[in-house]
């Protein structure tokens, strides 16, 4: 008996292999790695690390440029999520329940999602030119005056947010396109026979139904909003004075431009930190308030 | 009453129309701007389509950059990829849902654990670790730091919990192996969630841009994001030759957008899918 457990805690550990080499190599050690490298000073050249203890991270603290990148990933954050699944659900909520059709349109708002962020970010600081660029041709012939996009440290995170919810929202439709259909029809019509309103079956009926899906989006957006930086690279690296350089942005910059990897895995610890208390956090209160069917 | 529900369709389908056209213009931008000589490009207010297409623009932009070179690296990566996560998904998640081992709660949470990591704040011990193996340029280094996701495991492990524990211990009392159980029983029953993590880990590694950007200085090796990015900021010389750069996007996006409208049914079930997976 006890010689079929081990041979099948073997045969198991071999089915596991293939991902646990990987998920070793490139998820586990760099964890542990990355917390012991935040406890030493050292710019990838020389030799030897000189362990520092928690001195990184007193500097990173006492250190203005730590807290404006705080604000900006906060105000990335709040910048995206809410737009993004504000748009999607509208979106979703615009197509017709019951019929099928819209495919076409479907499939015209879900394609800037399929497309490389570098790419389109790209197009979008082509359409950000400020002399001849579409974004300003369409604000002077309503009467308002050019913006120097991604140049104006009042306007370029504006920017930067603008392709990021673009690009989004339209995955978010998808999801809510699914929620909605699958509220079963007899609540909808029961909601109208007692006589309630649209906009009151949404409040009641629709969006309580949908509340798992709009929980889920907001922790994945919440997290892909933290990790951006595709758009950020290609449109304004972190500037102008840096108003959209955020705590990632912050990180790669001082790992790989000045090369203070002590430093720069404090804010990854930080970052790490924040993801799994915001995941936490999330959990619990969507535990409470999310209706499960 | 009808004409009230009529006319509320046809709001419903101008508002939409407006969203499909604002979400699909910088496509259509990127193409006609693409195709505008370097004069008509500079003109105010811009035109919206060309005066006289110049084709020959795509031509030119593909032989300043060795695009096809950019676009192999890409194809080929994405592709290896998504067939070594196919296998170890598939292996580890048939260890998750039909195998009994000591610690399988543990190890389950352990792996659950990596999902709420951001997988940006390991790059750089990731980049140390790479480069003391000696993998820093090369295709192997490339597949092999990406080659696995938490991501795929559990969108696999959720479809394998799906199938019906009989059906497996049928396949036991057989004498069938646990590799022809997977195959045979398990594989063919959740196909088309294999479907959908081949197509998205395609998209996502030929989209991939900051990790291979960092593990790659070699031109020859570049995906086809960082290498469009380098043509931009040297070849483009910053937005000086805008329509090639633009011609450039164009021709990194296209095989994109067409691998989309062929498999939009697998890709936007993929929601169906990945909405069950989080829950697990």
């Amino acid at each position: 008996m006890k010689r079929s457990r081990l041979a099948g805690d073997l045969h198991a550990l071999l089915f596991t292999l293939p991902a646990l080499v990987p998920l070793t190599l490139f998820w586990f050690i760099p964890m542990g790695y990355v917390a012991y490298l935040s406890l030493t000073e050292w710019d990838f050249m020389s030799p030897d690390k000189r362990f520092v203890g928690l001195e990184n991270y007193v500097g990173l603290f006492a250190d203005p440029a730590f807290y404006q990148s705080l604000r900006v990933s906060l105000l990335f954050c709040l910048g995206s999520v809410f737009p993004v699944i504000v748009i999607g659900l509208t979106l979703a909520l615009l197509f017709n329940r019951k019929r099928r059709g819209g495919a076409f349109y479907r499939l015209l708002m879900f394609s800037p999602w399929v497309t490389p962020t570098v790419a389109v970010s790209i197009v979008w600081s082509w359409i950000y030119e400020p002399e001849v660029g579409l974004a300003n041709t369409v604000l002077r012939a309503i009467g308002l005056d050019g913006i120097r996009w991604l140049e104006d440290p009042n306007w370029a995170l504006v920017g930067v947010l603008i392709v990021t919810v673009w690009k989004s929202a339209g995955w978010c439709m998808i999801f809510y396109l699914v929620a909605i259909r699958n509220i079963p029809s007899d609540l909808l019509e029961a909601a109208e026979l007692d006589g309630a309103g649209k906009l009151q079956t949404l409040r009641n009926v629709t969006l309580p139904l949908i509340s798992p899906t709009t929980f889920f989006l907001v922790i994945v957006q919440v997290i892909q909003s933290l990790q951006a930086y595709d758009q950020i690279n290609v449109l304004t690296q972190g500037g102008p004075a840096g108003s959209t350089r955020t705590l990632l942005y912050l990180y790669y910059q001082s790992a790989f431009d000045a090369f203070r990897i002590g430093e720069a895995s404090s804010v990854a610890i930080t970052l790490m930190f924040g993801c799994v208390l915001l995941s936490l956090v999330s959990f619990f209160v969507g535990r409470r308030t999310v209706h499960y069917s | 009453m009808r004409t009230g529900i009529r006319f509320g369709s046809v709001i419903r389908h101008l508002l939409l129309a407006a969203a499909a056209v604002a979400m699909a213009f910088p496509f259509y931008w990127m193409a006609t701007s693409a195709l505008k000589t370097n004069d008509e490009i500079w003109r105010f207010p811009p035109t919206l389509w060309p005066e006289t297409a110049l084709w020959s623009n795509f031509a030119d932009a593909w032989h300043a950059a060795p695009f096809a070179r950019y676009l192999f690296n890409s194809v080929f990566v994405a592709g290896t990829i998504a067939v070594v996560q196919i296998l170890n998904s598939g292996m580890m998640a048939y260890a998750l849902t039909h195998m009994k081992f000591r610690l399988k709660g543990a190890f389950t949470a352990l792996i659950l654990a990596c999902y709420m990591v951001p997988a940006t704040a390991v790059y750089l011990p990731g980049y140390v670790i790479l480069g003391k193996m000696g993998l820093l340029d090369s295709y192997a280094g490339l597949i092999l730091s990406n080659s696995v996701s938490v991501f795929s495991i559990f969108l696999i492990r959720q479809a394998f919990l799906q199938v019906s524990h009989e059906l497996v211990e049928a396949g036991k009392i057989d004498g069938a192996s646990h590799l022809r159980i997977l195959w045979t029983i398990l594989v063919p029953l959740t196909r088309s969630s294999f479907a959908v993590l081949a197509l998205i880990t395609f998209i996502e590694q030929y989209n991939n841009y900051f990790w291979p950007m960092l593990i790659t200085k070699n031109p020859d090796l570049q995906l086809v994001s960082a290498g469009l990015r380098s043509f931009f900021v040297e070849g483009g010389a910053y937005g000086l030759k805008w329509p090639l750069i633009m011609a450039a996007s164009a021709f990194t996006i296209a095989p994109l957008l067409a691998l989309f409208v062929l498999t939009q049914k697998t890709i936007i079930s993929s929601v169906n899918l990945t909405a069950g997976a989080s829950k697990g």
